[in-house]
């Protein structure tokens, strides 16, 4: 790695800098619980690239890095959710690399478990890099390492840690799928999924306990039946309704039991909703409806582990992911890429690719502070209110 | 290693030897220590600590707080049905193929079968009985198809009745396998003798077959039991952990479910440890006494 | 000789009976398999999979490791036991039977904790992670091997065999090698069955020691895919079946045992 060094040398001033900096910032957050602290990080002496955002610099010495790291560990990439199918092989033939993918099926609870019970392992089972829904990004702030891409200042502030922790990546709007061999009839609305019609056959996407995706449909149901974006009670009445009439099966919904007819109408993104059903081709028919009311937008957030066993491949990943490539590849998998606006004013999105997405308008987006209080609501109400578990596949 | 030949009679070894016998033992002994001793010490050591690595009580007092007593209820419930359904059936079908004058080869035929199919367990098996019952089984679709439709009648293959429906796949086989030797264990002439002094078929049940029998039907089933109970992968597959028994329970405890609670992970799995041990140590006891008919 | 029992209705109904639950299932699934179009798509599909291939490779080889690792540590044990240390019997067979009673999350959770750190950071790497997985499997399989070897251990003589061994002069190994274990290949083979089946359909250990195993696959292909999974399930069926008629043919020829001293 002497190539590496050169240019450390030369940016090891402005990286302390940057260091004391964002150390200071950091320095009023609390610690979640004390295995984190007990555990020091990997020393990352051969992390190249300061956090400061360096638009313009030369990406060749990460490269290099990432090269010498050899693989990258990701967690929880499905590949047919927002077509990281194609942007692993496009990683992987670009720069070389190898991808160890554990647990594509898992939830964000999860992945954030995966660092934890990794911290003192380097080995194939910890993770480099996550991506989470947006609360589990603010609340893990101790397990990340702060990592600024080089295109940080086109991603909306609202989206971002201040200090790079972590970052939005993509957004969807929550919306119902249905397998149409089975019902006729899809739901257009929150309210349809009470109708009798629908007996047995709404489902949720994971653990409204753990899974991001199945916690933010309960929220969604909220902004439809009387609740706001800071009231996220309702959502949980509106699901013991659900359970009540007998139309709610406590499968966690997939593009497998949806076909095999264990989940006939789930909620999922729009993104995997649509995925589904360009992979199906008609076999069955998939219908992809964005509810009337209560239209929802979720984010999820990309975060680098402080205990990654290869930091400087999992910045590549990042900086690829930012790139207006990674963020087209996004969009070919239905995913708004939270760099889109950026990118329309630029020119750079080509026409077919923008007419293929879902028509979102009126969704509403959750600050922080609104998502995080609905999560802590959801995940501890679920038990109490609803009472029916569905508990995410322990891979 | 020696190579005088020792005449060997068990009970008057002379004491000096047994030490250095025992050395053959260290490869298996430290394998046990290594593999099985060390984690287990964890589960122990970690059932008696709470969130924060301070000794406590509290998830043994947690374990028999609500939630964790409905888990274990039903993993017993589910267990207790399905060990005994399968055990009697399984009993039926084996004594069916043996004695029950059947063609021969269906008795090989059914013996293979039963090996594969005691190990159809986890995602083969839930899907199965998913294309079977489910909402579009293929079953479901011929009753609806004469009238009857199983889920309007609320049933579905997604509860507790599902999962036993399903765990008899592999519980009906085992029965088969373990019963099968005993059964050829009834010797013919014990029949023959009964009918010679006027026993009737009940009678000679009554009298003869059933009580040489017992120990081991009742064994198997206790197997059965702890087979049933030990299961997960099937029960998640098929339920996706909705039924909240012993096994997923733990594992959500321990891998991270949001009411994350390790300690009271690893202390329901000592109350499995206790049972899945008693049943078991039951299970050896009743193997012994019924090895007294086997010659 | 066995006099022939007249078969009543009731055998005919319970043997009936229980085709029906055995075969319906598996049909169902292959019904459903070939509901992909074209028809046999799934089959195509997953034989495509470079992922498939590969975890079913995996696993077969960490299954083979498992039991040779497995043999290596119960024949020498149980053949020790039955001959010099009768009374490590009770110990052993309660070690053997630990394996069932400990769910095989804890297990997992117990192996990762203390061989993820110096002294034996197993899991550090690839290498040193399968071979945490083959130490899991073997702990896992006791239970199945123990019993299946000690069984057929019992129906020979090795006191015997041993003294006409030893009587000319053959060594500790090669008794256990060339005497004793081909006299006991029918139990060895269903102790090998036995393993190769738990360590295919395995999900747990694999899953959290991130090994590319069949177990995985299959569950991860049951989240993503539609009819793949059907079609993988049939294929691991037809497997199995393969594998057990396998034994069944092997173990006919093993009627030839080598007898030392009198018909017992």
């Amino acid at each position: 790695m002497t190539k590496p060094r050169a240019l450390t040398k030369a940016l090891t001033p402005l990286a302390i800098f940057a260091f004391i900096v964002s150390a200071c910032s950091s320095g009023g957050a609390t610690s979640p619980s004390a295995s984190t602290a007990s555990v020091a990080p990997p020393a990352s002496s051969g992390s190249v690239a300061p956090s400061g955002s360096a638009s313009g610099a030369d990406l060749g010495p990460l490269i290099e890095a990432a090269k010498a790291e050899g693989t990258l560990t990701t967690i929880a990439l499905p590949h047919d959710w927002c077509n990281y199918g194609e942007a692993i092989e496009t990683f992987k033939t670009k720069y070389g690399l190898t991808v160890n993918e554990l647990n594509p099926g898992g939830s964000s609870g999860d992945e954030i478990e995966a660092i934890k019970a990794n911290q003192a392992n380097p080995g194939p089972q910890a993770p480099d890099v996550v991506d989470v829904g947006f609360s589990f990004g603010a609340d893990n702030i101790d397990l990340y390492e702060p990592y600024k891409v080089q295109t940080w200042d086109t991603i909306p502030e609202a989206a971002k840690d201040p200090n790079g922790a972590w970052f939005g990546d993509y957004y969807g709007v929550m919306s119902f799928t249905s397998n149409k061999s089975i019902v006729a009839n899809p739901p257009k609305d929150w309210a349809d999924l009470l109708k009798p019609e629908y007996k047995g056959q709404v489902a949720l996407d994971g653990d409204p306990r753990t899974s991001n995706q199945a916690i933010q449909a309960v929220y969604a149901a909220a902004l439809a039946n009387g609740g706001s974006l800071d009231n996220a009670q309702p959502g949980l009445d509106f699901f013991k309704k659900v359970v009540d009439a007998g139309n709610f099966v406590p499968v966690d919904a997939n593009p497998g039991t949806i076909v095999q007819g264990a989940t006939p109408i789930a909620l999922r993104w729009s993104y995997n909703g649509l995925s589904h059903r360009d992979e199906a081709a008609g076999n069955p028919d998939i219908d992809v409806t964005v509810p009337a009311s209560g239209r929802f937008g979720g984010t999820y957030v990309q975060a680098i582990s402080k205990y990654a066993p290869h930091p400087n491949a999992a910045k590549l990943w990042e900086e690829f992911l930012y790139s207006d490539e990674g963020q087209l590849l996004w969009l070919k998998g239905y995913c708004n890429p939270i760099r889109y606006e950026d990118m329309v004013s630029r020119n750079v999105v080509p026409a077919d690719l923008a007419a293929k997405l879902p028509d979102t308008t009126g969704a509403v987006f959750p600050t922080p502070e609104q998502l995080k209080k609905a999560t802590d609501l959801i995940t501890k109400g679920w038990d109490a209110t609803v009472g029916v578990d569905v508990v995410a596949p322990p891979e | 290693m020696t190579t005088t030949i020792e005449r060997s009679v068990p009970s008057a070894r002379p004491a000096r030897r047994l030490p250095l016998a025992w050395l053959g033992l260290i490869p298996f002994f430290l394998f046990a220590i290594l593999f099985i001793g060390l984690p287990v010490t964890y589960l122990v050591v970690g059932s008696f600590q709470n969130n924060q690595g301070a000794t406590t009580l509290q998830n043994y007092q947690d374990l028999l707080g609500q939630n964790t007593l409905r888990s274990f209820t039903l993993s017993i419930e589910i267990s207790l049905v399905t060990a005994l359904v399968g055990g009697i059936f399984g009993f039926l079908l084996a004594y069916a193929v043996i004695l029950g004058g059947l063609p021969r080869f269906l008795r090989g035929a059914l013996m293979t079968f039963s090996g594969v199919a005691s190990n159809f367990a986890g995602v083969p098996l839930a899907l199965a009985f998913i294309f079977t019952l489910g909402q579009l089984g293929i079953v479901t679709l011929f009753l609806k198809g004469v009238g009857i439709d199983p889920y309007a009648e609320g049933f579905t293959i997604y509860s507790k009745i599902g999962l036993e429906l399903v765990y008899l796949y592999f519980q009906f086989p085992l029965m088969v396998l373990i019963i099968a030797p005993a059964i050829d264990g009834l010797r013919p002439e014990w029949r023959e003798a009964a009918e010679n002094m006027g026993a009737s078929s009940f009678e000679y049940w009554r009298r003869v077959a059933l009580p040489i029998l017992f120990p081991t039907i009742l064994g198997s089933m206790i197997l059965l039991f702890g087979n049933a109970f030990g299961a997960q992968a099937t029960a998640y597959q098929l339920t996706s952990g909705t039924l909240p028994i012993v096994p997923v329970i733990i594992g959500a405890q321990i891998s991270g479910d949001v009411l994350h609670n390790p300690g009271l992970g690893y202390a329901m799995a000592m109350g499995m440890v206790i049972i899945m041990g008693i049943s078991i140590g039951i299970y050896t006891l009743l193997q012994r006494r019924a090895e007294r008919w086997r010659r | 000789m066995r006099r022939r029992r007249r078969s009543s209705i009731a055998w005919w109904l319970v043997f009936l009976v229980a085709f029906l639950y055995f075969f319906v299932p598996l049909y169902a699934t292959l019904d459903f398999s070939l509901k992909a179009k074209p028809a046999f798509a799934a089959y195509t599909h997953t034989f495509a999979d470079a992922k498939f291939v590969g975890s079913l490779l995996y696993s077969l080889v960490v299954g083979l490791l498992t039991i040779v690792a497995s043999l290596g540590l119960v024949v020498p044990t149980a053949y020790w036991v039955q001959l010099r240390v009768p009374r490590a019997r009770s110990i052993v067979e309660f070690v053997t039977l630990l394996p069932f009673v400990i769910p095989p999350v804890v297990l997992v959770f117990g192996l990762i904790r203390v061989y993820s750190r110096p002294p034996v950071p197993f899991t550090h790497t690839d290498l040193g992670s399968t071979a945490l997985l083959v130490f899991g499997y073997v702990v896992l399989s006791l239970p199945y091997m123990y019993r299946s070897v000690d069984a057929g251990l019992r129906a020979i003589d090795i006191r015997s065999l041993t003294e006409a061994a030893q009587s000319m002069g053959a060594s500790w190994p090669l008794i256990l090698w060339r005497i004793i274990l081909p006299n006991i290949r029918v139990a060895l083979i269903s102790g090998a069955f036995l393993t190769l089946a738990i360590v295919l359909g395995e999900f747990t250990i694999a899953s959290f020691l991130a090994r590319p195993a069949f177990g995985p696959y299959l569950n991860l292909l049951s989240n993503q895919k539609a009819y793949e999974p059907a079609a993988a399930s049939i294929i691991s069926f037809a497997l199995t079946w393969l594998a057990m008629i396998v034994i069944a043919l092997v173990g006919r020829g093993s009627r030839t045992r080598v007898q030392v001293g009198g018909a017992h």
